[in-house]
C-alpha cells in the first residue's frame, strides 16, 4: 500500500478523519477572529476595500497555492512537504520552523486574550490580576494541548464544535442585529454608500496598516497540515479552500459594517478591546444580557484559535522528526498519533513566554518588536511558499496536480507573484518602526531581524548535526 | 528507559535557549515605562509647544477596570494631517499594565495591534494611525514624561 494510501509517514498510522467540513472548520479556526471586527470598524466603510486588497493580494493567492500544492504533495507536514519539493529540505524545515517559531510570540497574546474576555464574563476586574490572567492563561493552553495529545479524532470534535460556537455564531449574531438595526429605523452612523467611501486612503502614514491587512487571512494553509488525516485530499482540499474562504470573508466583511453602522467611529476606541465594543453594540441594540454569554462564545472562539494553530504546525514538526531531521528526542508519537514531544516542548516553552508577558511590568514596546518579529516569521513562510508553487510548476511539470491554478504559467505566475508581492512589501513595511519609539530607529530594525533570524535558524543546526540513525525505518522502529 | 545522546539533550537545550532568546534580549533592549503620577496633561502640552492645533478634545473614561479618566483629541497639522489621540489616567500600575497586555492581544489577523500605544507614567496615550507626522513632532515632548 503506498504511504498516501495507508495514511502513514514512516510507519506511523494516521487515521483518516477528516472530510470537506472538518477540514474548512480547521482553517476558519484559524483565520476567522472576532477580534478584527471593532479594530476594522473604525474604518467604516472603507473597511470594504481594505478587505477587497487583503483578498486580492493574500487570500485568494494563499488559497489557490494552498489547493495546488496540498492536491499534488499530500504527504502530511503541509508547507514542510510543498516548501521541500521545491527548495529542498533546508527550504522547507525553514518554513516550518518559522510557522511554528512565530506561534511562539503569539501564544501570550491570544492567550491573554482568552483570559481577559473571560474575565470580562465574570468580574472585568479580574483581569488586572497578574495570578488570574496566568492562570486561566495556562489552563487554556495546557487543555488545548490535551485535547491535541489525543488526536486527530478529538482535535476535530472539538474544533468543529469550537468554531461554530466560538466564531460564527458570534458573527452571525453580530450580523442579524446589524441588519435588525437597519430594519428598526435606527440611525445609522455611517454616511451613505458611494464607490469613494470604500476606498481606503494609502499613504505614507497608512503603509503599516496595508502590511497588517495582507495579513489579515493569515491561516489558509493550515488545512494542509493534516494531510494524512484526510478521507480524500486531492477532492477536498480545494474545496474546504473555498468553502473556508467563502465563511471567512461573509463574516468578517458583514460583523465589521454590521458594528461600523451601529457604534461611531470615535466610541470604537480599540485600546478598549473587543469586548467593550460588543457590550456597547448590544446595549445600543438593547440585548445587553447577551454581552456576558457572547464574551464566553468568544472565548471559545480564541480557544480553538490557539488549538488551530497550535495543533498545525506542531504536527509538521513532528513529520519533520519522524523523517530524522530532528533528533529521536523530538519524534515521540502516542498511540492516537499525535506528536507528543514536540506538543510538550511547544508547551513549555510557551508557558515559560507567557510567564514573562504576564509578570514583567511595562512590556509595550517590548511586544510591539516582537509583534514586528511574528509578521516576519510569517512573511518569510509565506514568500517560500508562493516561490514553491511557481517553481514546482517548473521542476515538477508532471506530478499529478488534481487542482491546478487556472490560467496556465501566466495563472500560476500572477498569483504567486501577487502573494509574493504582498507578502515581501509586508516583510518590508514591517521594519518601519512606530513614530513614537523610545530607542532608536537603529536599535528597532535590528533587534526585529535578530530576532527574527534567531527564530528562523534552527533548521539549519539541526540539518548540519543531522545522524543517519535519527531516521525510523518502516515500521516504526528505530 | 530510553536514554538520549549528548547530542540530543545538547540540541533540545540549543532549541530552548534559541527559542526564548529573543524575548529576553528585546525585554532588555526595550525600555521600561515606569508608573508613576504625571500632573497636567501631556498630550496637550505638547500639542502647544509643538504647533500643532488641537480641533476638539472631549473626556472620556475607557469602560476597563482602573480607567480614571482622559481625553479624545483631534489634532492637525499645517499640512492638513489629522490624528486622533485618546489618553487614559489609570489608578494602578496593574491596572495600566492590564491595558497594554489588552492592547496587545488584539492584533489585526496575524499582524499587529492597529495604532499606536504610548506609556507615560499613570497614563496611556492611543493614537491612531501609528504612523505620523503629527506623532512623530509630540514624541520628543512626550518623551519627557516618561521617567519620573
Amino acid at each position: 500500500m503506498s504511504e498516501e494510501a495507508s495514511g502513514q509517514s514512516n510507519g506511523i498510522p494516521s487515521k483518516k478523519v477528516l472530510g470537506l467540513f472538518a477540514l474548512a472548520m480547521i482553517n476558519v479556526a484559524a483565520v476567522l477572529s472576532i477580534r478584527n471586527f471593532p479594530s476594522m470598524a473604525v474604518y467604516g466603510w472603507s473597511c470594504i476595500g481594505w478587505y477587497i486588497m487583503g483578498a486580492v493580494m493574500f487570500l485568494i493567492p494563499i488559497s489557490l497555492a494552498g489547493a495546488e500544492l496540498a492536491t499534488g504533495w499530500p504527504q502530511g507536514g503541509g508547507v514542510y512537504a510543498w516548501v521541500k519539493q521545491a527548495f529542498g529540505e533546508k527550504g522547507g524545515f525553514t518554513a516550518l520552523f518559522c510557522e511554528w517559531s512565530n506561534n511562539l510570540v503569539w501564544f501570550p497574546t491570544v492567550l491573554s486574550f482568552i483570559a481577559s474576555t473571560l474575565a470580562f464574563a465574570l468580574t472585568p476586574e479580574l483581569a488586572n490580576s497578574p495570578y488570574y490572567m496566568f492562570s486561566v492563561m495556562m489552563i487554556a493552553f495546557w487543555g488545548t494541548t490535551a485535547i491535541a495529545y489525543f488526536g486527530e479524532e478529538a482535535s476535530t470534535k472539538f474544533g468543529n464544535v469550537g468554531v461554530i460556537l466560538g466564531s460564527i455564531i458570534p458573527a452571525i449574531l453580530i450580523i442579524l442585529l446589524g441588519v435588525w438595526w437597519m430594519g428598526s429605523g435606527a440611525a445609522l452612523v455611517l454616511p451613505p454608500l458611494t464607490l469613494e467611501a470604500m476606498m481606503p486612503v494609502i499613504n505614507v502614514t497608512t503603509l503599516p496598516f496595508f502590511a497588517t491587512i495582507i495579513l489579515l487571512f493569515a491561516g489558509m494553509e493550515m488545512a494542509g497540515f493534516h494531510a494524512l488525516e484526510t478521507k480524500n485530499p486531492q477532492k477536498d482540499f480545494p474545496r474546504a479552500m473555498a468553502l473556508s474562504a467563502v465563511i471567512i470573508v461573509v463574516c468578517t466583511v458583514l460583523a465589521t459594517l454590521a458594528i461600523a453602522m451601529v457604534i461611531p467611529a470615535n466610541q470604537l476606541n480599540l485600546a478598549s478591546g473587543v469586548m467593550q465594543a460588543i457590550e456597547y453594540f448590544f446595549k445600543a441594540a438593547g440585548v445587553p444580557w447577551l454581552v456576558a454569554p457572547m464574551a464566553i462564545l468568544i472565548t471559545l472562539g480564541g480557544v480553538v484559535s490557539l488549538a488551530a494553530w497550535l495543533i498545525g504546525p506542531a504536527k509538521g514538526l513532528g513529520i519533520v522528526a519522524e523523517e530524522g531531521n530532528m533528533p529521536p528526542l523530538f519524534d515521540k508519537t502516542n498511540k492516537y498519533g499525535a506528536p507528543v514531544a514536540v506538543l510538550v516542548i511547544q508547551a513549555l516553552i510557551g508557558s515559560l513566554i507567557s510567564l514573562l508577558y504576564v509578570f514583567l511590568p511595562s512590556v509595550n514596546q517590548a511586544y510591539w518588536i516582537l509583534s514586528a518579529m511574528t509578521v516576519e516569521l510569517l512573511c518569510i513562510v509565506y514568500v517560500l511558499v508562493f516561490a514553491s508553487v511557481i517553481k514546482l510548476r517548473y521542476s515538477q511539470p508532471n506530478t499529478p496536480r488534481p487542482f491546478k491554478i487556472p490560467g496556465g504559467m501566466a495563472g500560476v505566475w500572477i498569483v504567486g507573484g501577487l502573494g509574493m508581492f504582498g507578502t515581501i512589501f509586508a516583510f518590508i513595511v514591517g521594519l518601519m518602526p512606530p513614530s513614537y519609539f523610545t530607542t532608536s530607529g537603529f536599535t528597532y530594525v535590528g533587534s526585529v531581524l535578530l530576532g527574527t533570524f534567531l527564530l528562523a535558524v534552527p533548521p539549519l543546526v539541526f540539518l548540519k548535526f543531522k545522524k543517519a540513525s535519527w531516521l525510523k525505518p518502516a515500521g516504526g522502529v528505530r | 528507559m530510553t536514554r538520549y545522546s549528548k547530542l540530543e539533550v545538547g540540541l533540545l537545550i540549543f532549541l530552548i535557549i534559541v527559542a526564548l532568546l529573543p524575548f529576553v534580549l528585546i525585554l532588555v533592549i526595550a525600555e521600561e515605562s515606569p508608573y508613576h503620577p504625571v500632573s497636567g496633561e501631556p498630550v496637550n502640552e505638547a500639542a502647544l509647544a509643538t504647533g500643532i492645533t488641537i480641533t476638539s478634545a472631549k473626556n472620556t473614561t475607557w469602560n476597563m477596570p482602573g480607567a480614571i479618566g482622559g481625553k479624545t483629541y483631534v489634532l492637525t497639522d499645517n499640512k492638513g494631517e489629522v490624528v486622533t489621540v485618546s489618553t487614559q489616567s489609570f489608578s494602578s500600575a496593574e491596572a495600566r499594565d492590564a491595558a497594554i497586555r489588552m492592547y496587545h492581544s488584539q492584533p489585526i489577523g496575524r499582524g499587529k495591534p492597529v495604532g499606536s500605544l504610548v506609556v507615560l507614567g499613570q497614563h496611556l496615550v492611543y493614537v491612531t494611525p501609528a504612523n505620523s507626522d503629527i506623532l512623530k513632532r509630540l514624541a520628543p515632548e512626550l518623551k519627557k514624561n516618561r521617567t519620573p
